[in-house]
């Protein structure tokens, strides 16, 4: 079967239509793909200045402004991903209407895109961390498996939108506060440590997006990010955010591929 | 011969709201009245079954509205089957539009390989076919320009000649394709007389008759999505002509 989903053609497809996506993303813009490096430099420093010089929210945690980039940029990762794969079916429709292409790739094109995004800004993150002498440990061999694991959700999450946005287009603006609400909720410009009530602690970090950031922070930047594991002191409950992505992306691919047999006839 | 498409007992119909519901208010509303809650079923194709051999020129009629582009898109399958299957063994490369996925901002030769993988292509096999796309529609010298920069005559030479060049094992072709100017349109009737010569299985959709007996080797004649005949072309041509005379 994956011989099948991984065919010559889907991934010739897959690349031409990664490729358009960034060519168009950064037509007329003079400074072009510097702006995918430019963008987190810059959220940088602002951040540096209003939490580190004014708010001194940080103090405590070491490294705190690497802390609060890796954050962003993976929360911004998950935002990308989620919104650019809600209009992807939609916004193909072109496509969807005149050529028998499998419908799943247009939405995983998109979260390519995303991803490719995202590792610009990563190596930004990594540039700091050398520059700043943040040690290194055994522990950044989780990376790929943390980063996995969001991707994962998000997939599942934008399956699920894209597929239901083609019907519903209130979806778009339910998802859009959902995210608002979401990054508020997510320990991103806060340490968890800041929230007293250890109940609250523990739904924050049920979110698996929640999750993915405080492990990949202690994997890679410092101790003092509190884990789900900590949360939970290694009890079971550890283990729903994993359960949730699994049940959210299982869902969120049947539900798109029950739905895209009448893609090209709703659209 | 052996059969390439088999098609049995395929019916597809549409659900045609009344009042479309696309965004919470409506839903809303509609909630409190569900009286009105009504829609349509509309049968857009009836019952429908017919096989297509290895090197067969076949033909699709029929009137507009009779279910042609619904039966074409299914076979493309672009749409999917209330009822029914259809079966097909090669690679099927359907030309519903010329030029899918063109992209305005993109240099032709972005598009090509665009559109190509589109189409079912891998870069290795566009690779293979570019040079000769590009000279097939004279466009040598355009193609690291913008296709916003081209004529609509060229964007559509160019999408023709990926069309020409970029075949399957079967072929699903609109007539809708044989648009534009006279020399283009004979440009295309030349293409369907090569295809007719190379024994390549084609499906032709069409509403006119006189390509129908000029290519055809079979056709079939829809009338409000059923096969009212099917087989010999001139016999498919004569009850096409006596339905267009009852009716007017």
């Amino acid at each position: 079967m994956l011989n099948k989903i991984f065919s010559k053609q889907n991934r010739a497809l897959t690349r031409e239509l990664v490729i358009t996506d960034f060519k168009l993303k950064y037509q007329g813009s003079f400074l072009g793909y510097l702006w995918s490096l430019l963008r987190p430099l810059l959220l940088f420093l602002i951040l540096y200045i209003v939490f580190v010089k004014f708010l001194k929210i940080g103090n405590g945690v070491p490294h705190f402004p690497i802390y609060l980039l890796l954050g962003i940029i993976l929360w911004n990762f998950f935002l990308d991903l989620t919104l650019q794969g809600l209009t992807s079916i939609v916004g193909r429709g072109d496509l969807i209407r005149k050529v028998k292409i499998p419908r799943w790739i247009i939405v995983f094109s998109s979260s390519i895109s995303a991803l490719i995004t995202f590792l610009l800004n990563f190596t930004v993150v990594i540039l700091f961390m050398v520059f700043s002498g943040v040690s290194i440990t055994w522990n950044i061999l989780w990376l790929p498996l943390y980063l996995l694991e969001l991707y994962v959700f998000a997939s599942g999450i934008s399956l699920f939108l894209s597929a239901t946005y083609v019907k519903f287009r209130d979806i778009g603006y339910i998802w859009e506060v959902l995210l608002q609400a979401g990054f508020y909720l997510t320990p991103i410009l806060y340490p968890l440590s800041k929230i007293s009530n250890i109940s609250f602690q523990k739904l924050i970090m049920i979110n698996p997006v929640a999750q993915v950031i405080q492990d990949m922070r202690y994997s890679l930047i410092t101790k003092n990010s509190v884990t789900v594991e900590k949360v939970f002191n290694n009890g079971p409950y550890s283990l729903v955010p994993f359960l949730i992505v699994i049940i959210v992306f299982t869902f969120g691919a049947l539900h798109f591929k029950k739905q895209s047999r009448y893609f090209a006839e709703n659209i | 011969m052996e059969n390439v498409i088999k098609v049995q007992g395929l019916t597809k119909t549409f659900r045609l709201p009344h009042e479309r519901k696309s965004s919470l208010k409506s839903s809303l509303i509609s909630v409190f009245n569900s009286g009105s809650q009504s829609y349509e079923i509309q049968t857009v194709l009836d019952d429908i079954n017919f096989t297509v051999k290895k090197g067969d020129f076949f033909g699709i009629v029929g009137k507009n509205g009779s279910g042609k582009s619904t039966l074409l898109k299914l076979l493309a399958g672009i749409y999917y089957p209330t009822k029914g299957e259809i079966e097909a063994r090669g690679k099927i490369t359907p030309f519903i539009e010329l030029g899918v996925g063109f992209n305005p901002e993109l240099s032709g030769r972005d598009n090509v390989y665009l559109n190509g993988a589109l189409l079912g292509f891998t870069r290795k096999e566009m690779e293979v076919m570019y040079d000769e796309i590009v000279g097939f529609a004279e466009l040598e010298r355009f193609m690291d320009q913008k296709l916003k920069n081209y004529s609509s005559g060229m964007q559509v030479r160019l999408a023709f000649s990926i069309a020409i060049k970029a075949q399957g094992d079967i072929l699903i072709l609109d007539e809708v394709l044989a648009v534009g100017d006279e020399s283009f349109q004979r440009k295309c009737f030349n293409y369907f007389d090569q295809l007719k010569k190379d024994k390549k299985t084609v499906i032709l959709v069409t509403h006119d008759m006189s390509s129908v007996k000029r290519f055809c080797s079979k056709a079939l004649l829809l009338v409000d999505g059923k096969i009212a005949v099917m087989g010999d072309t001139v016999k498919v041509a004569s009850e096409y002509a006596r339905l267009n005379q009852s009716n007017s």
